[in-house]
């Protein structure tokens, strides 16, 4: 009842008119960003995050999340429809597409758009059930239990964003290195600052997302020349009934597999799909059909997609640790505007807790409508070259620098993080472990600093204390097996010839480096 | 043509150095009492050690061949940096134009006609950016 009860009290705030016109508007713009090719929820979170600064905090966050969560809807209509891969909808590409080739596509649409609704209704309900609870739990954390916490996410998001620990983990230890610049806050000495006036803030987060996830990627792209062919069929978006009742048994079960998987250190959308699909593989009544264009192959990841994006909000808000970059950047929009994520905040903000919790599914509702009946005005936004988008982009990119500190050279400090983010693209180092080391790193060393006063130096307080014990356990039986991954890899490539040292390296499928 | 690994190897190590190295210059401390120079030494160390990994296994595996189009980089750098030069000495709206058309070098078949409705329709958006959010833009 206290559930129901908290989530009317949600409604209650995110019904009122200005809510609504930032929800719709972050599912809005969202959608547009997740069907165009080469911006995801990162640098739009990036690119809008100063453009938030003069709106109210609760309608700011809400926004936000829309974005995030509209970009993920968005990626599912680009993939049916022509085959892009986007970072969160390379499986919906699989029989999303084949479905297109048979003729379906307001099928797989439908389908789609449909689970997308269940998976995200469902998240809301375990968001709002587990959020409040687990933020009892994180009270139980010390110091040491949130280094050790810290670490397991970065070993997580690097397995997970890029398939090799080396390289991602390399990623957030830069990204935590970055975050050393500026003022000592224990006892105020400049550190790394070369006597440079503006670094003694620190590097502007916003200067750094926009680098390496705006600057970097447009330059990326630029270097791809792909010509993408506009979406010329017919969409028929209704289904038959029997087709309608093959939608929410994939729907329900995909649900709960991102559900789940949004919560974990370095889960997300991406894993939670392909988790989704192969559980789809095992036990739908229709599997000998799943990978040739089957309902079950769209409903299931679709459902898992979404749900699992809006469960990623229960570590960074009961806990205060985000467990991807996007979440990394929302944590960062939190601060900004003046609110600590953790195990107080709902307790603190109950108002903006729930009122986000219940905008998730009013934006649910705004994107059925925006996804689904009016799918084939956002098909047009694919005929815009990409000669017009990309100097627009760079263009905001400026603005977006500028709007934090009005300050035109911060724009310098954005382009060299917008080469250095090209170089460690064509590295093949992805940028997302770097912005969740950038914006963990000063809360790693706090807490680090704090567990070694308290333990006046001893190294022991992680494995004594039975949270950080088991956390570090996690990171070690991880490494073991991420070991014994390699050396079956090597043995493989041993015995099948010389193998490019890329693929040795991708230990793990890597669908988001995919997009790098 | 450079091996990717091992300039990925070498470009960790460097990082690592540079923070390592500049972390020695602050006061470094005892683990029970830290100075600002012990975690960024601590990470620099992790980083260098991943870095070591790095190029030792560069020399094992087979070399990626690294690709790098230095042109369009420096054109977008170019564009970025004018920008805020004439931003600062001119105007904004000179700056948009001015941008508009060399980062359009970095692109397919660039367009004069095209940069000049580009440039006029950004010129919009900043003046409403200037109107409506109160950002302080100088555009003329």
């Amino acid at each position: 009842m206290d559930i129901l009860h908290n989530l009317a009290f949600g409604f209650e705030h995110a019904l009122t008119l200005q809510n609504l016109f930032y929800c719709a508007l972050g599912c809005t713009i969202g959608t547009m960003v997740g069907l165009l090719p080469g911006l995801g929820p990162l640098a739009t979170i990036s690119l809008l995050l100063p453009l938030t600064y003069s709106i109210p905090t609760s309608s700011a966050l809400i926004m936000l999340a829309g974005i995030y969560y509209g970009a993920q809807y968005g990626d599912s209509v680009s993939a049916i429809t022509m085959k892009i891969p986007h970072a969160a909808s390379i499986v919906a590409c699989i029989d999303g597409y084949a479905m297109t080739l048979k003729g379906q596509t307001g099928l797989a649409l439908f389908t789609a758009g449909v689970s997308s609704f269940i998976g995200g209704t469902v998240a809301i309900v375990v968001l709002a059930a587990l959020a409040p609870s687990l933020g009892e739990v994180a009270l139980l954390f010390g110091p040491a239990d949130y280094c050790a916490l810290m670490l397991l996410g970065f070993i997580c998001v690097s397995v997970v964003t890029t398939g090799s620990v080396i390289n991602g983990l390399a990623m957030c230890l830069i990204g935590v290195l970055l975050g050393q610049i500026g003022t000592d806050l224990e006892t105020g000495t400049p550190r790394f600052t070369f006597g440079a006036q503006f670094l003694v803030d620190g590097v502007s987060l916003v200067s750094v997302a926009l680098g390496c996830f705006g600057i970097a990627e447009i330059t990326k792209n630029l270097d791809e020349k792909s010509e993408r062919t506009p979406f010329n069929g017919k969409i028929h978006l209704i289904p038959t009934w029997p087709e309608f009742k093959r939608i929410w048994p994939s729907a329900l079960r995909g649900s709960v597999a991102g559900s789940i998987l949004g919560i974990l250190p370095g889960g997300g959308p991406t894993i939670a799909q392909f988790a989704a699909y192969a559980i789809d593989k095992k036990v739908s009544k229709y599997r000998h059909e799943i990978g040739t264009g089957s309902i079950e192959g769209v409903a299931g990841q679709a459902a898992a997609d979404e749900a699992a994006a809006r469960t990623s909000f229960i570590p960074l808000m009961s806990i205060g640790i985000p467990e991807n970059a996007v979440m990394a950047l929302m944590m960062a929009a939190f601060i900004i505007k003046g609110i600590q994520p953790g195990p107080n905040m709902i307790a603190k903000h109950p108002d903006l807790f729930w009122g986000l919790v219940a905008s998730m599914w009013i934006g649910n509702c705004f994107l059925l409508i925006i996804n689904v009946p009016l799918v084939r005005i956002w098909l047009s936004v694919f005929k815009i070259p990409y000669s017009v988008l990309f100097p627009s982009i760079l263009f905001f990119c400026c603005i977006g620098t500028f709007s934090v500190n009005n300050n035109l050279e911060d724009i310098y400090v954005t382009a060299a993080f917008g080469f250095l983010g090209y170089v460690m693209m064509r590295l093949a180092l992805d940028p997302a472990p770097l912005m969740l080391g950038f914006i963990l790193g000063p809360m790693l060393e706090e807490n680090f600093r704090r567990a070694m006063l308290l333990s006046r130096g001893s190294f022991t307080v992680f494995v004594t204390r039975p949270i950080s014990a088991t956390l570090l356990g996690v990171i070690l039986v991880l490494f073991i097996a991420q070991l014994v991954l390699m050396l079956r890899a090597r043995g493989a490539s041993r015995a099948g010839g010389p193998v490019a040292a890329s693929e040795r390296d991708t230990i793990v499928a890597s669908p988001e480096s995919a997009r790098n | 043509m450079l091996n990717q690994n091992l300039v990925r190897g070498l470009f960790l190590a460097a990082v690592a150095l540079f923070f390592g190295l500049g972390a020695l210059r602050y006061p470094i401390g005892n683990l029970s009492r830290t100075g600002p120079g012990l975690f960024p030494l601590l990470v620099s160390g992790f980083l260098l050690v991943l870095a070591i990994a790095t190029l030792v296994k560069s020399r094992l595996v087979q070399a990626v061949p690294l690709e790098f189009s230095v042109a369009k980089i420096a054109l977008i750098m170019f564009g970025l940096c004018g920008f805020v030069l004439i931003s600062q000495h001119v105007s904004m709206l000179l700056a948009i134009v001015f941008m508009v058309f060399i980062v359009s070098y970095a692109g397919t078949a660039p367009s004069w006609k095209r940069n000049l409705a580009i440039s006029a329709v950004l010129a919009v958006i900043a003046y409403g950016f200037q109107r409506f959010l109160g950002l302080n833009l100088k555009l003329i």
